[in-house]
């Protein structure tokens, strides 16, 4: 009798608790919050442009503040806070920006040609990514408040895709005038359509900017979510915790899952153009990398469309060039496509096959889950194809090592890969093949350094000085006869392009997304669930 | 009992005299540790497209271009005014980035200890009062899945049930998107309590909830099985034979006799329980997003942020230095048999 109350009683405390716990639960799945929540992977160390350097905090700072000018898909400079496109000096040493009046920063302070001076000597003094002006600023002048003058040390074709990039947002001086040389990661104050209403490194809340100059959002507020595992964001996104998922790095297996979902109309799953660039980096100044044929038989055997495949499940696209298609505004193919056949009959010329197999040294950054499967399915697809000349023998090393390393040649072959730090050809082609100081097809000092290649070409450098004298039509034309001159020597060789990927619930419109890989979030709109 | 209490608190000088020397040998090796471990937070921070020039500008920024002795002898001499230094990649003080992410990690700790004696008690003591029964048979079965099992996988599948399927509990975070938390002393549920908001607290209690209840599932098999292989050597003993034989109740002899001598090891191995998780619980803390002291550590480790990692490990070296000593002092103070 004494056992059955003991027993009674505990059940009478644990229901309680159950009911106390799921109505609690019940009520917290009812999204009383009119904010869109969007979720992505990681955190955000810091706010702060000049600090800014992933793609998440590119995303918050695009709907916190506006920039000078954004690229739109065809390429083409659309003025924001600049009231029209730059005009350029007749010898391109000096840019004159005119700005847009009346704009005011959130903390009510106005916009004008000395805000935007004190952002990019900021951004100059102590910006992470300093390097993209590379010397190219020699001073800035703002003889009005409307009137910028950016007065170059040489004439630089690129400088106008720079003043699209984020990193140069301008923020209020006012606000920021004891963080001229320290960076302020947790608070924001610019121009744009949202306001920052709270920042954590894990959640950020956005509220609509009442007084914005220009079209105002077209929903409450957004709340910025970090989680850190793929399967986490996944979950968050299938049990509808969260409105919009916006994730590239997401794993492959579950973009196809929500790709699948997409194609049941169970959501809608958006994408940029493709920026990002998958490619290997052969080191070109030793032996046996530094004879030509031999990287060609090695771009030859790499089976693209079996990666694709197998890894992607065809939702990455297979690339045989190393700027994206976006800025070439043709299909324009030029890197050798798979040919295991050709690519035998090479090594056999070279010497080897019979006996004499090839082996390649492919190292791949082990924290990044698609590059391991990148080099094991290429080793496997050379091991049934060619085994009789070639082979790979694949090594993992964390990234942060991988690029210590990469300027010492230490990898033979590696895979790496590359978005470009402001929308332009040349963010795709400077970083990865100009050189400051070589011998003949021998770098020793320059960005193909950097990229673990070593390999310079004087045209190429040629080439380069004269596209920085050009625009438009002429100057795209000398960047892709860059492209095609790096895909006959191939220090590279290009394996896919990816695209930023967004997926909404299907009671929040379909993200859009700019030319940068961004999404305008002021667009997304809640309907009634 | 006097000249116990003397002597343990003599132990206790001693111990706490010789943590100076302790965090002496960590901090130098972490120091040299991570000098030696390949990778540069210079690339870290500007990734492989930076030039020559913008890495050692940076170099220079951060102070890493000085020599490794000078480095060294830096961050002694800043570690004695207790200064830990700024984080490398965002310039904010190392300090305030471990005073925001220990609170997380304790409250998550102290909770999983607290869930995983409340499954791993009863289990053990049921299992032990009914030896090659059912239920010893399910105590054994769940003790053993209960350690075997990978933490990450335990959690996905938590995650999995409770968040995806039932759609009961969140998948991860420390407080709901919009909830606001009170940051006095960085606990959300203490704070919410002292600043009296109910929502807060039940915010809070909701997403501490799954990662708390995987961890301390995962950890009752370690107090289940200690708890069973203590009490059945104490109801072995003699002691508890003379309490039956004087006619001493089952809940007495439980109570009075067995359990406080069959605490003592219990009391050894929480304290390891407990340190191990004074550095976080780094799978549970990823898989849940949950903002502690593991999560800090491995981006850290991940960015090579040499200041924030070396700070995070005498922070934790410390709190496991200090944990061990108190369950030390415990257990002298509750067994005399015990000689310092």
């Amino acid at each position: 009798m004494h056992k059955l109350k003991y027993l009674r009683k505990k059940v009478y405390i644990t229901c309680t608790l159950i009911a106390i716990f799921s109505q609690y639960s019940c009520t917290k799945k009812i999204n009383t919050s009119q904010n869109i929540s969007i979720a992505s992977s990681g955190k955000i160390e810091s706010i702060d442009p000049a600090r800014a350097n992933t793609l998440k905090a590119y995303q918050l700072l695009h709907a916190l503040g506006d920039t000078l000018y954004e690229l739109n898909n065809e390429g083409e400079l659309i003025p924001k806070l600049a009231e029209s496109k730059p005009i350029i000096s007749k010898d391109k040493l000096r840019i004159y920006i005119k700005l847009k009046k009346n704009i005011l920063f959130h903390d009510g302070t106005p916009f004008d040609s000395s805000s935007m001076k004190f952002t990019i000597e900021r951004f100059q003094n102590i910006g992470t990514l300093n390097y993209i002006l590379n010397n190219k600023i020699k001073s800035i002048e703002t003889p009005s408040k409307e009137l910028l003058i950016i007065n170059l040390n040489n004439p630089s074709s690129s400088i106008e895709g720079i003043l699209t990039s984020v990193n140069l947002t301008p923020i209020s001086p006012n606000f920021y005038k004891d963080h001229f040389d320290k960076f302020l990661n947790d608070n924001f104050i610019g121009t744009g359509k949202y306001r920052l209403k709270r920042f954590s490194n894990e959640i950020q809340t956005l509220s609509p900017n009442v007084s914005y100059w220009s079209n105002k959002t077209k929903n409450n507020g957004i709340n910025f979510i970090g989680y850190n595992s793929s399967s986490t964001l996944y979950g968050a996104f299938i049990s509808k915790q969260v409105d919009v998922l916006l994730s590239n790095s997401i794993e492959d297996t579950l973009r196809a899952k929500l790709n699948l979902l997409d194609q049941k109309n169970n959501l809608k799953e958006s994408e940029s153009e493709p920026i990002e660039i998958s490619f290997i980096s052969l080191r070109t100044n030793k032996i046996p990398l530094n004879n030509i044929n031999i990287r060609l038989a090695i771009a030859k055997s790499l089976n693209r469309q079996l990666i694709r495949n197998k890894i992607s499940f065809n939702l990455r696209n297979s690339a045989l060039s190393l700027i994206p298609l976006i800025f070439k505004k043709d299909n324009s193919v030029s890197w050798p496509d798979f040919d295991p056949k050709e690519s035998i009959r090479i090594f056999r010329e070279e010497g080897y096959c019979d006996g004499n197999i090839f082996n390649l040294p492919l190292t791949y950054r082990s924290n990044v889950p698609t590059d391991k499967l990148i080099a094991f399915y290429w080793q496997q697809s050379v091991k049934a194809e060619m085994k009789d000349c070639f082979s790979i023998t694949i090594n993992g090393v964390e990234s942060t090592t991988i690029y210590k390393n990469l300027s010492k040649g230490i990898y033979p072959a590696v895979i790496l890969d590359w978005t470009g730090t402001y929308s332009d050809p040349e963010a795709y082609l400077s970083p990865l093949l100009s050189c400051d100081k070589f011998i003949r097809n021998n770098c020793l000092k320059g960005e193909s350094v950097y990229s673990g290649s070593f390999w310079a070409s004087e045209k190429v450098e040629k080439l380069f000085k004269e596209s920085d004298n050009l625009t438009g039509v002429e100057r795209l034309k000398k960047l892709l006869e860059i492209e095609k001159r790096a895909s006959q020597s191939l220090p590279y060789i290009p394996i896919w392009t990816s695209s930023q990927k967004a997926w909404s619930q299907n009671y929040i419109s379909k993200p859009i997304f700019n030319s940068a890989g961004i999404i305008n979030m002021s667009e997304l709109v809640k309907n009634e669930k | 009992m006097k000249s116990n209490i003397r002597n343990v608190l003599n132990y206790a000088l001693i111990k706490i005299s010789l943590i100076p020397l302790n965090l002496w040998i960590i901090s130098s090796l972490i120091f040299i540790l991570l000098r030696i471990a390949p990778g540069d937070p210079i690339d870290a921070i500007l990734g492989s497209g930076a030039d020559d020039e913008a890495r050692e500008l940076m170099r220079f920024k951060l102070g890493l271009n000085q020599s490794i002795q000078i480095q060294y002898i830096n961050y002694l001499k800043n570690l004695i005014n207790f200064n830990l230094g700024d984080s490398l990649s965002n310039q904010e003080p190392v300090m305030e980035i471990i005073s925001d992410a220990l609170p997380a990690t304790i409250e998550l700790g102290l909770f999983s200890i607290l869930i995983a004696m409340l499954i791993g008690f009863p289990l053990g003591y049921m299992g032990l009062k009914n030896k090659n029964k059912k239920y010893d048979y399910i105590s054994r079965i769940i003790g053993i899945s209960s350690y075997s099992i990978p933490p990450f996988w335990g959690a996905m599948m938590m995650q999995l049930i409770f968040s995806v399927i039932l759609r009961v509990l969140p998948i991860g975070g420390r407080m709901p998107i919009t909830g606001n938390p009170h940051n006095i002393t960085g606990f959300f549920i203490l704070d919410s309590i002292l600043k009296n908001d109910f929502d807060a607290f039940l915010g809070s209690i909701y997403h501490l909830a799954l990662p708390s209840f995987t961890l301390g599932f995962l950890l009752s098999g370690i107090f289940s099985r200690s708890l069973r292989s203590s009490l059945e050597k104490s109801y072995k003993s003699d002691y508890v034979d003379a309490a039956i034989c004087r006619g001493i109740n089952e809940r007495n002899i439980l109570l009075n006799y067995a359990l406080p001598n069959a605490l003592i090891p219990i009391f050894t191995i929480s304290g390891f329980a407990i340190a191990s998780l004074a550095g976080g619980a780094l799978l549970i803390e990823v898989t849940f997003s949950w903002p502690g002291l593991a999560l800090k550590l491995q981006e850290a480790i991940l960015q090579r942020d040499y200041n924030l990692v070396q700070g995070i490990v005498i922070v934790t070296s410390i709190l496991i230095i200090s944990i061990n000593l108190l369950i030390d002092i415990i257990i002298a103070f509750f067994d005399p048999r015990i000689n310092y």
